[in-house]
């Protein structure tokens, strides 16, 4: 069963995922960030969480994403995914390059101070110049490097 | 306060999801410059909330939970370059991001599960390097 439309239009999500920015920060004068969440989660289970909400904010993303995924596609559909990937690749590479990948984006969002939550909507919303750069870099960088490996590989990734 | 942030994960989990961002090649084409919706919904969020602090920060809004409005701006620093390339160069294999990891982890990719997994130890290596540099360096803003 689909309740929703997939995806939503651009212009309900857009500025409805912007007020959640705000509303943290109108409540409780706090910058969204999602990376530190990521963090927290981590000390909570070592019980030594200093902001338990932020954990409890991952948390509700979890749900959050089920939810979705249960009133949009009817339920969780087990896949490898990334068929850019997986469609070429013997699914072990496949796995190392998301291994990689995972690893150089939790310890590049902890350098940079911050990730696509932090730095991209919440540091840039707020006219944080350290935000703008960060963001800028994040985003220049995924289109360079994914273009140039779609040349080279010959379209297939 | 831990409500508040649990709501809050509810909501930005569902509005990820429900615009596709739990899909992988849907970001891939993203970066690919193939499909603009994705930016649609970045730059109207970014509208949405630039607009709306301004106009709090203008009010001189004081919080119920944390006092008077106070919006954290960073400067300019080198590590926000050599970070973000580090986390750009992951974005572009993996095709996602630390919500859309958990976005694509729990709509059943397996590749999204090894992605998220590692994002935590990512994480936590970084803050064992900054941890180890915080005697020689002053107070750095903590990860956002």
């Amino acid at each position: 069963m689909h309740l929703l439309p997939n995806p939503l239009p651009w212009f309900v999500v857009g500025p409805l995922i912007g007020l959640v920015v705000v509303v943290l920060y109108a409540v409780a004068n706090r910058p969204l960030g999602t990376s530190v969440a990521y963090h927290q989660v981590v000390l909570l289970l070592r019980s030594r969480a200093t902001e338990v909400w932020r954990a409890w904010y991952w948390i509700g993303l979890v749900g959050g994403c089920l939810l979705a995924v249960f009133l949009q596609q009817g339920g969780i559909h087990l896949r490898l995914g990334y068929s850019f990937v997986s469609g070429w690749l013997p699914a072990p590479v496949a796995v190392v390059i998301m291994l990689a990948s995972g690893i150089a984006m939790g310890y590049g969002a902890r350098w940079a101070g911050g990730c696509t939550t932090g730095h991209g909507l919440c540091g840039s919303s707020a006219r944080s110049w350290g935000g703008i750069v960060a963001t800028g870099t994040f985003f220049l960088t995924a289109i360079v490097i994914t273009n140039v490996f779609h040349v080279v590989t010959g379209g297939r990734m | 306060m831990n409500r508040l942030g649990l709501g809050l994960g509810v909501a930005f989990g569902f509005l990820i999801s429900a615009a596709d961002f739990n899909d992988a090649d849907f970001i891939h084409r993203m970066l690919l410059l193939q499909n603009w919706y994705p930016y649609e919904v970045y730059a109207a969020a970014m509208a949405t909330a630039m607009v709306l602090l301004w106009l709090l920060t203008r009010i001189h809004w004081v919080t119920s939970l944390g006092g008077p409005l106070h919006l954290v701006r960073v400067a300019v620093r080198r590590r926000q370059i050599y970070g973000g390339l580090l986390f750009g160069a992951g974005w572009a294999f993996s095709s996602t991001c630390p919500v859309p990891a958990i976005g694509m982890t729990t709509s059943g990719s397996v590749l999204g599960l090894f992605v998220m997994a590692e994002l935590f130890l990512g994480i936590e290596l970084g803050e064992i390097r900054a941890r180890g540099r915080e005697p020689r360096t002053a107070p750095a803003a903590g990860v956002a």
